[in-house]
């Protein structure tokens, strides 16, 4: 089963969106003034939406060795300090929200397939939900989704690092399926990251076992 | 000079709000896990958003009324912990589509408009979605807004020394956020009343802090 760390600062409803469940075993990772977890054990880092990242900066280099090792790094939220290698997320407000769909452009996993793009891009039929300015990413990496300006809103890097990054702009992922409907929508896409972090891993192991 | 600490829980729309040009000469961002009384003394105000640490904020209790107790304002928005503020907050499903579904039933149904940060708004302004109630105040509150059940959303108390303002609306989280383009007019008469200085000019989104110039905190200096 795929270990996952959920970096936690303690905002409300954030726990009751990353319960064990058959594919994956959460342990939360609550960020205090020494805030210093260890990743050893784990094959997959999350940093969700409404994440600390000053905390962050401050293990940049944990999370670095972290995808060195080949592991999988979630981020979906704004990162604006530049702990994220070789990709760095923006916000903005020059665009208006009404204006603001999104496309699937490099899905080399099917991250979306079986899923309703729609549910993320109306929420009530109010577009511009799911996402917050964009990402400047490794012109190199996967963008998977982008916005009505091309501009890089989902992100899959396995270039910067050895590891794998799976990026979004701020749109938030997690097992939402406490909220109806959403299996297609975001709880969906928490699945499908959760299956590729989980083939990874044991491609990963399969290697290691040949050297 | 900067006059009111933003409680800072390291999430991005707080770091938008407080360091977007119209604001950053007024906000200082205080990093919630060195939140002291000597970091925060200087201040005139403290705002304590919604998407906060609540458990760092019940250890630093202490600070935060002695902080009260000079006679300064804090405002809290969003959930809380009454092991660090004497109410009970309780969750509710947020309604953020109710101006398309329903326009003419807001989640915010009573206003007292003579408070001093809601003097001027239209009741758009005053309301665009909660988190959450408040079933239980201190004695002797004052309660600013409530739904259509009575329920309370907004609630001030002078018990403590200053004035203690909480409020389940999230106007510096949203505002940061920027998907909401009304609010600087809720925001700038907030902080009016927690400094006295009345923010200028429209929200700005300033590119060079965002990555390796981020600001750093207390004192908003670049990295």
């Amino acid at each position: 089963m795929l270990k996952a760390a959920v970096i936690s600062n303690a905002i409300v409803g954030l726990n009751e969106s990353y319960i064990s469940n058959d594919l994956v075993d959460y342990r939360i990772e609550t960020i205090t003034e020494n805030f210093d977890p260890d990743l050893s054990d784990v094959d997959l880092l999350i940093v969700p939406n409404g994440s600390d990242h000053i905390a962050m900066l401050k293990i940049k280099d944990k999370v670095g060795d972290f995808l060195g090792d080949g592991k999988t790094l979630c981020c979906f939220c704004g990162w604006f300090t530049d702990w994220v290698p070789g990709n760095q997320w923006k916000h903005d407000n020059t665009k208006a929200t009404k204006d603001f769909l999104l496309a699937i452009k490099t899905d080399r996993y099917g991250l979306f397939d079986g899923l309703n793009l729609d549910k993320f891009n109306y929420n009530h039929g109010i577009t511009g939900w799911w996402a917050c300015g964009y990402i400047e990413a490794n012109p190199e990496a996967d963008v998977v989704l982008e916005d009505a300006w091309h501009r890089p809103i989902m992100v899959l890097d396995e270039v910067t690092t050895n590891g794998l990054m799976i990026l979004t702009a701020s749109g938030p992922v997690g097992d939402y399926r406490r909220r109806p409907g959403n299996d297609d929508g975001i709880a969906g896409l928490n699945r499908h990251i959760l299956e590729l972090a989980t083939q990874r891993r044991e491609s990963h192991a399969t290697n290691r076992v040949g050297v | 000079m900067q006059q009111i600490g933003l409680v800072f829980n390291g999430v991005w729309s707080q770091y938008a709000m407080a360091t977007a040009p119209k604001y950053r000469d007024i906000y200082e961002l205080v990093y919630v896990h060195d939140l002291s009384y000597e970091a925060v003394r200087h201040l005139q105000a403290l705002v304590i958003p919604f998407q906060s640490n609540q458990e760092a904020l019940v250890r630093r209790r202490d600070a935060l009324y002695r902080f009260l107790s000079d006679g300064k304002k804090i405002a809290v928005f969003g959930d809380s912990l009454p092991l660090w503020l004497d109410a009970q907050w309780e969750d509710r499903p947020v309604n953020n589509y109710w101006w398309v579904e329903n326009p003419k039933n807001p989640p915010i149904s009573q206003t007292k408009y003579e408070h001093p940060v809601y003097q001027g708004l239209k009741p758009r302004h005053a309301c665009w979605h909660i988190h959450g109630v408040y079933t239980r105040i201190p004695e002797n509150s004052e309660v600013i807004q409530r739904n259509d059940k009575g329920e309370i959303i907004t609630w001030q108390t002078e018990r403590y020394g200053g004035v203690l303002f909480a409020s389940t609306l999230d106007p510096i989280v949203e505002h940061g956020i920027q998907q909401i383009r009304h609010l600087d007019n809720y925001v700038d008469k907030l902080t009016a009343w927690l400094c006295g200085t009345t923010p200028q000019g429209k929200f700005e989104v300033d590119s060079n802090i965002y990555g390796a110039g981020h600001i750093c905190c207390h004192s908003n200096a670049l990295a």
